[in-house]
């Protein structure tokens, strides 16, 4: 195959050798090295191919064994230039072509996002185009490491960023943070707490801040305590008390003592710890059994349209008498590659007529419904960390309605951070032993 | 002969290509269809029947129909077509 080709695009000839010996002149065309393909006999002597180049070397040994050497044919690219050559237009469209193709080959055409899962591609892509980078701009004027830093500026949890060109892709990866918990991701965005690892250099001086402001851990529920794991403060109780909501869980203020245990002073903290109890909550959810329900008669209008910028050329009306409608529209914008967006859109305008019919769930549809329903609550709780111990949730059928109520047994992290009280102690002398403790 | 003996001795003593040593020549036949010659000399007659090659010892003769040389170089050809009997021929007796 590739063979082949580069025969075609040096040029190659047919001959056809007639005459005495021609076997003599293949012979010899073999010993000078000239190569031969396609051999075969024809009625006067042998037809053969063979490259250009070889066939200017062939005068001598036609001369040589007396043999006849006839051009049956001209393949090839050289040839195809030499026949073409006084279609200007051709040539200058190839040439056109090939600077079309060096010139937009010095643009960027398309940003490419890769292991981005909590930020969308259009979120980053929007934050790339307010820092200037946006398809279509210029390749040499792409600053990749600038882009990394800018990246890793503007998202705390992405740890590590790359940027790179290729062809005219900008090619960026990220890596997120996965080990934040889903209930620490607000604290993450908000006050840069303790427990975030990914030792951001931006952030240390806010950090120091926080730490210094007291923080208890309250009870944001009512609860036995389970398992309890303190980083910093005063742990307040111990596995198996029994808490209500808003008690305090881990005191934020260190007493200081002095020899003869009397309090001289206190030191205040952030306070932290992991803290589980099992947990009541009540659950109902309640089902009415008479609903409506659409039903479609088939009646439809369509209006596909076409749009350039403001501008909306369309096929039709969706203008209508029906009592109930149902409008649908599909736009589909036209972009190149995966991020650059033309400004032309594509799409359809449905509107299907419908009529409302009172219908009412059966005795087995309420059940699925419910728990359908019930199933959807518990997944979001397991999501949240929430461990179900148990439930009694039960499913009662009334004429007009269902109801699925009962009890689920957690068990979760029940802490909540409230101010710490602020206690001063009167004698003198603590105040200034305070001061040299701090 | 005498030399031709000593020579198939040595290779064979020596486990040498004998190809090498005494310039036989080499067919490689695949099916019915094709066959590739190697360490020849020359062609000697070629029609779409018949293909006579010229050899140190003596000649090949293949026989067939549609017979055609696909490529022929310096050390190396190919015969593809519908290939009947390969005979070698001592060129010397027969002379």
């Amino acid at each position: 195959m590739i063979r082949s080709f580069v025969r075609w695009l040096r040029g190659y000839v047919r001959l056809c050798v007639a005459g005495y010996s021609p076997e003599r002149f293949l012979n010899m065309c073999c010993f000078h090295q000239l190569f031969i393909w396609g051999l075969e006999p024809t009625g006067k002597g042998y037809g053969m191919y063979m490259s250009v180049r070889d066939f200017r070397k062939l005068k001598p040994l036609v001369r040589k064994t007396h043999t006849k050497v006839t051009l049956e044919g001209r393949y090839g690219f050289p040839f195809f230039l030499a026949r073409y050559r006084k279609r200007k237009l051709f040539f200058a469209g190839l040439f056109l072509c090939a600077a079309l193709v060096w010139g937009y080959s010095l643009f960027i055409w398309d940003i490419h996002f890769e292991g981005n899962e909590r930020y969308p591609d259009t979120t980053l892509a929007e934050f790339l185009k307010s820092e200037g980078i946006a398809p279509a701009m210029l390749r040499s004027r792409v600053d990749c490491p600038g882009i990394v830093k800018a990246i890793r500026k503007e998202y705390n949890d992405i740890v590590w960023v790359s940027a790179s060109i290729d062809g005219s892709r900008l090619k960026i990866q990220v890596k997120e943070n996965e080990d934040t918990f889903p209930e620490e991701e607000t604290l993450t965005g908000e006050e840069a707490p303790s427990g975030d690892d990914s030792g951001q250099k931006g952030t240390p001086a806010v950090s120091d801040s926080r730490e210094e402001r007291p923080v208890d851990l309250v009870a944001s529920a009512d609860g036995v305590i389970t398992e309890i794991v303190t980083r910093s403060g005063v742990p307040q109780v111990h596995v198996g008390d029994a808490v209500k909501k808003g008690d305090i869980l881990v005191l934020g203020r260190v007493e200081v003592v002095n020899d003869s245990q009397e309090v001289i002073g206190y030191q205040y903290h952030s306070s932290d710890a992991d803290i589980f109890a099992d947990t009541q909550m009540e659950y109902t959810d309640t089902l009415d059994l008479a609903y409506q329900e659409k039903v479609y008669d088939g009646k439809k209008k369509y209006q596909p349209f076409l749009r350039l910028a403001d501008w909306t050329v369309s096929v039709g009306s969706v203008r209508n008498k029906y009592e109930h409608s149902e409008r649908v529209t599909e736009e589909t914008q036209v972009r190149l590659g995966e991020n650059f967006y033309l400004p032309f859109s594509y799409g359809m305008k449905c509107v299907k007529s419908y009529s409302l019919v009172e219908r009412k769930y059966t005795e087995e549809e309420a059940r699925q419904l419910l728990s359908l329903d019930f199933k959807r609550f518990c997944e979001d709780l397991e999501e949240k960390g929430v461990q179900i111990r148990e439930n009694d949730v039960k499913i009662h059928l009334y004429e007009n309605s269902a109801t699925a109520s009962g009890t689920l047994f957690l068990n979760e992290r029940i802490t909540e951070e409230s101010d710490t009280e602020i206690l001063t102690v009167e004698r003198k002398e603590t105040d200034e032993s305070v001061g040299t403790d701090d | 002969m005498e030399r031709e003996q000593i020579r198939e001795r040595l290779a064979s003593a020596a486990s040498m290509p004998k190809d090498v040593v005494m310039g036989a020549s080499v067919v490689t036949m695949l099916g019915d269809f094709e066959a590739c010659i190697e360490n020849y000399r020359g062609i000697a007659e070629y029609t779409d029947s018949l293909v006579r090659v010229q050899t140190k010892g003596g000649q090949i003769r293949v026989t067939g129909r549609r017979l055609q040389i696909e490529y022929y170089t310096n050390d190396e050809m190919k015969v593809t077509g519908k290939i009947k009997t390969l005979e070698f021929i001592d060129g010397r007796n027969r002379e």
